[in-house]
């Protein structure tokens, strides 16, 4: 079955549809590279997306950015893209852990790093929510025929819609 | 279940890792008596136009058999049977037996614990940004 709704005009990340996201930024008052090293810095990023100690992080495409969630476990986040001091990427599974995330168990997760001023405005997209797959014993009960092929949806479009129709 | 309790928020102080383990099959264990893939099943039904058309029609009808959607929407019967059997088991539908056709209507709770699922994740960012705003600012 074809849709005739999805668009790829942000095709770059691989993230899928265009509306297949959440997106939050913030404007904080220190310069890009002060807001890149919270981003990516074993010390760091223990601190806001982890349980505190520092964290491993194998800062390169394809390197294994650990983040330590204590009794839900480990997630091993995989990095996308590293381009300093703006761009920042990578997958997890958050339904997942001990897993590494590829595609199929995982959203993606992107930085985007802008000047303002002095300070840097921060933004992060998280995306590909659709294309989560069901473990397989649901997909049977499910019934889902196309499930290999990722689900074709747009998540923001579905929140605003399970909002208004639950209403 | 537990794991749907993360979705609480639960930090250590650092507004971290709130939502561990909060993918679909995670968040639906929030207590809402759903299924532990609830979520994940509820965005596979809406992924689809076609089952959103049938939903919005459904709401506007109150109740309607498939023949009824079918003469409205450009899909035929068979198809639309199919459809409300995928909304169906995603709880989203219910149908009944009244004569020959069974009727059905939108059921919305799994659609409300779908809503509020996103926006903990949405929620969880802002959590997130927040932290890294203050690391980075408190040099």
């Amino acid at each position: 079955m074809s849709t005739d709704s999805n668009r790829h005009e942000d095709g770059g990340a691989g993230a899928g549809d265009a509306h297949d996201r959440i997106e939050r930024e913030i404007s904080i008052a220190a310069p890009v590279e002060r807001v890149w090293a919270v981003l990516t810095e074993p010390e760091h990023v223990g601190s806001w997306f982890g349980q505190g100690e520092p964290t491993p992080v194998d800062l390169r495409p394809g390197g294994i950015m650990e983040l330590d969630h204590g009794e839900y476990g480990q997630f091993l986040t995989k990095i996308v893209k590293v381009d300093p001091p703006h761009h920042f990427s990578y997958r997890w599974a958050g339904a997942h852990p001990g897993e590494v995330a590829v595609e199929g168990n995982s959203t993606l997760v992107e930085f985007t790093l802008t000047e303002e001023g002095d300070g840097t405005r921060l933004r992060v997209v998280e995306s590909g929510f659709t294309g989560l797959r069901i473990p397989e014993d649901r997909t049977k009960t499910a019934g889902y025929e196309s499930h290999s092929a990722g689900w074709s949806g747009q998540v923001e479009n579905i929140r605003r819609y399970a909002e208004q129709l639950a209403a | 279940m537990r794991k749907g309790d993360a979705a609480g928020g639960r930090g250590p102080g650092s507004g971290s890792a709130s939502d561990a383990g909060r993918g679909p099959g995670a968040a639906s264990g929030a207590g809402e008596g759903s299924g532990p893939d609830a979520v994940a099943e509820v965005l596979s039904a809406l992924a689809d136009p076609t089952r959103r058309r049938i939903l919005d029609a459904l709401a506007a009808h109150g109740e309607a058999t498939a023949t009824v959607l079918a003469a409205e929407l450009p899909v035929s019967r068979q198809a639309i049977v199919k459809h409300l059997g995928v909304l169906d088991r995603a709880g989203l539908v219910a149908g009944h037996r009244e004569g020959r056709e069974a009727r059905y209507r939108v059921i919305p709770e799994r659609l409300g614990v779908t809503a509020r699922w996103m926006d903990r994740v949405a929620a969880a960012w802002d959590t997130r940004l927040s932290a890294i705003k203050r690391l980075a600012e408190g040099e």
